[in-house]
């Protein structure tokens, strides 16, 4: 065990360069699931559907246009599932539309293997982001560095636009106390407009962002979904913030568990489910108890 | 704070489900419900003793095998909508409780060299000590943590038996093939592992646990459990203890999937890590919602409907999207799961309100299966 190893600067970074994509994906699973309390168990599918969709825009024009065209496809996206699955199911279970999301899902990815087909395909970092940096006396590779940025710069986003504007308050609201806050002439339709779109977008962004990081496969988004399920829980369900402290502390466990002991790395993020819930049932953030 | 399980959105279900399994026992003395059972008890046990003989009707060992397959989901459905109805709990990782149940049986045969009785004992005592510890630790939790909770084990599990160290405990990714010495119930392995063989455990341990489940629905346990779903702090202030009634009924719920992961080592032999999978306990859960999960007959039909469908799809090639295509249907078109529809078709054909046969599900249910 060399722990000088584990600790190195280096695997700092590939944790953040996790946790970002984490974030993203994990922060629009919340979001969806303050607004409409529905646990989006099609995020990897759109998630993988946005890889598959960047690595085609990347062939057709470049990786710049593919991160501004995709999320906004899978925004499109959203609002079909929005209009066709979240709001006529919004009186059912939780269960019921988690296992429609889930369904759909299913579906989507057979979509996707039938257009691209099952053989794993790669994603070439855009060539202004090639080669590798030096950080702090390590070479380290630019896309990582830019993908932590994206990532963190996402969230920072998100973060002005829920805590200073008008729609990221009553977006705040809704997830707290949608009762109260539906008394007090908030649209929750509206707003579940505008934030399923953001989720699915984001899922997107995160989806043309994982191209070059992981490759592209079907099973990407399945093995992701289980982590974002995992973080978002642990997160505090509902609450931006406390997904983006679980996506990081999540991202660390993974990466330095790997290094310290493997055996330990596939269980440490169950391990830290089950911790944080029977510590603090409610997750770590201040999202609603329920 | 102070929100209520039933708003979890059970409460579809609830209102007819808390009444109407039991219309008669809240004020029937015990010898009127003694007497209301004799008949439908009789019925009962007709169907049990006739399914016995549907290996002798059916003489498709592939189609004996479907049934087989789906009496082995059935069960594991049945313990996921036993406890979600009864606590509104959905338990997302049952597979870790079927699979463990596998892995147990399958360790006390390769290890410990048992014979198939004692390590099918161990294996349902293992299997229930087990679900009692996790359980005491995660009744607490709210629905959705709940579901997170289960669905982590069943992942950790699966992690852990693929774990090097292990390997030669639990075979790794190449899973464990067992050879188990001794009979069960007078069965050796050859018997066991055809269809027709096998039937009558299969049939006899989902008869049990069908009983069993109804039993403890209609018991007093029951009625607390349900108005402790549909609100627990208004318990609690009414001096009942909310708590190990919730613990009781996990345990029984863990007990049931590991009947059906028990029959899994029985009748397969093997103990792989995909037991453990995700999509394993996947499909026993659609299975439940399919089926219904207000009658404990729900699930299992929802586990056939299952089985001949993924049989079907199979054939087509398009499995995964034909499955995913059924799940969204059937859940969009039955609210309350396909046994529910049949149910409320019944009573609208007869108007006699939802409750009119008590014993109506476990009659159903059996007639289904023995199709």
């Amino acid at each position: 065990m060399d722990f000088s190893q584990a600790f190195n600067i280096a695997q700092l970074a590939n944790a953040l360069a996790l946790a970002s994509l984490l974030t993203i994906l994990a922060s629009g699973l919340a979001l969806i699931f303050g607004l409409r309390d529905v646990m989006n168990f099609g995020h990897g599918a759109l998630f993988m559907l946005g890889a598959y969709l960047g690595y085609t825009f990347s062939g057709l024009f470049n990786f710049w246009a593919a991160l501004v065209i995709v999320p906004l496809l899978l925004a499109l996206l959203g609002v079909l599932f929005e209009y066709a699955a979240i709001r006529p199911l919004q009186r059912r279970s939780h269960m019921d539309v988690a296992l429609v999301t889930f369904g759909l899902a299913l579906i989507l990815s057979q979509v996707v293997i039938k257009v691209w087909g099952t053989a794993p395909l790669s994603v070439s970092a855009p060539p202004s982001l090639a080669g590798s940096l030096d950080l702090f006396g390590h070479a380290y590779p630019a896309y990582r560095i830019f993908l932590i940025a994206m990532g963190f710069g996402t969230c920072v986003l998100l973060a002005a636009w829920l805590k200073w504007t008008r729609s990221g308050m009553h977006v705040r609201a809704v997830s707290q106390q949608p009762m109260v806050a539906r008394m007090m002439g908030v649209n929750t339709d509206r707003l579940s407009l505008l934030v399923v779109c953001l989720g699915t977008g984001f899922a997107g962004l995160a989806g043309v962002l994982a191209g070059p990081y992981l490759s592209v496969d079907p099973a990407m988004g399945a093995s992701i979904l289980i982590s974002c399920l995992i973080v978002v829980v642990i997160g505090g369900l509902g609450s931006i913030g406390g997904a983006i402290a679980a996506a990081v502390v999540f991202g660390l466990i993974q990466v330095i568990g790997a290094l310290i002991s493997p055996t330990l790395a596939v269980m440490a993020p169950y391990m830290l489910l089950f911790i944080v819930l029977l510590w603090r049932p409610q997750g770590l953030g201040r999202g609603r108890v329920a | 704070m102070a929100v209520v399980p039933g708003v979890s959105g059970l409460s579809a279900v609830a209102p007819r489900a808390a009444t109407s399994p039991r219309p008669s026992s809240a004020e029937g003395t015990a010898r009127a419900r003694g007497a209301g059972l004799l008949k439908p008890g009789i019925v009962v046990v007709v169907l049990i003793v006739l399914g016995l003989f549907v290996p002798s009707v059916l003489k498709s060992t592939f189609y004996l095998g479907l049934l087989v397959n789906a009496i082995t989901l059935g069960i594991a459905a049945l313990a996921i909508g036993f406890l979600a109805h009864q606590s509104g709990l959905m338990m997302f990782g049952a597979a870790a409780f079927t699979g463990s149940a596998t892995y147990l049986f399958a360790i006390a045969v390769t290890q410990f060299g048992w014979n198939a009785m004692t390590a099918a004992a161990f294996t349902l005592v293992g299997a229930t000590l087990l679900s009692a510890l996790i359980g005491a630790l995660v009744v607490r939790a709210r629905p959705l943590p709940f579901a997170m909770l289960t669905l982590a084990l069943a992942q950790m599990l699966r992690s852990l038996v693929m774990v090097t160290d292990f390997r030669p405990i639990t075979g790794g990714d190449d899973g464990l093939a067992l050879n188990f010495s001794g009979t069960f119930f007078g069965l050796t392995q050859a018997q066991l592992s055809t269809p027709e063989g096998f039937w009558p455990v299969a049939w006899l341990a989902l008869c049990g646990v069908m009983l069993l489940a109804w039993a403890a629905g209609r018991s007093r346990t029951g009625s607390v459990l349900r108005a402790i779903r549909s609100n627990e702090e208004r318990m609690r202030f009414s001096g009942f203890n909310t708590y190990l009634p919730r613990v009781l009924a996990f345990t029984l719920s863990g007990f049931i999937a590991a009947v059906s992961g028990l029959l899994t080592g029985l009748y397969t032999a093997f103990a792989s890590p995909e037991l453990l999978d995700f999509a394993t306990g996947g499909n026993a859960l659609v299975s439940t919602l399919v089926g219904g999960i207000s009658t404990v007959a729900g699930p299992v039909l929802g586990a056939l409907l299952y089985v001949v469908g993924q049989d079907q799809f199979g054939a087509t090639g398009h499995l995964e999207l034909l499955t995913g295509l059924g799940v969204v249907l059937v859940i969009v078109a039955f609210p309350e799961g396909i046994m529910g529809f049949i149910r409320n078709g019944i009573a609208r054909l007869f108007k006699r309100g939802a409750h009119a046969v008590p014993n109506a599900p476990v009659k159903k249910g059996a007639d289904h299966a023995a199709r």
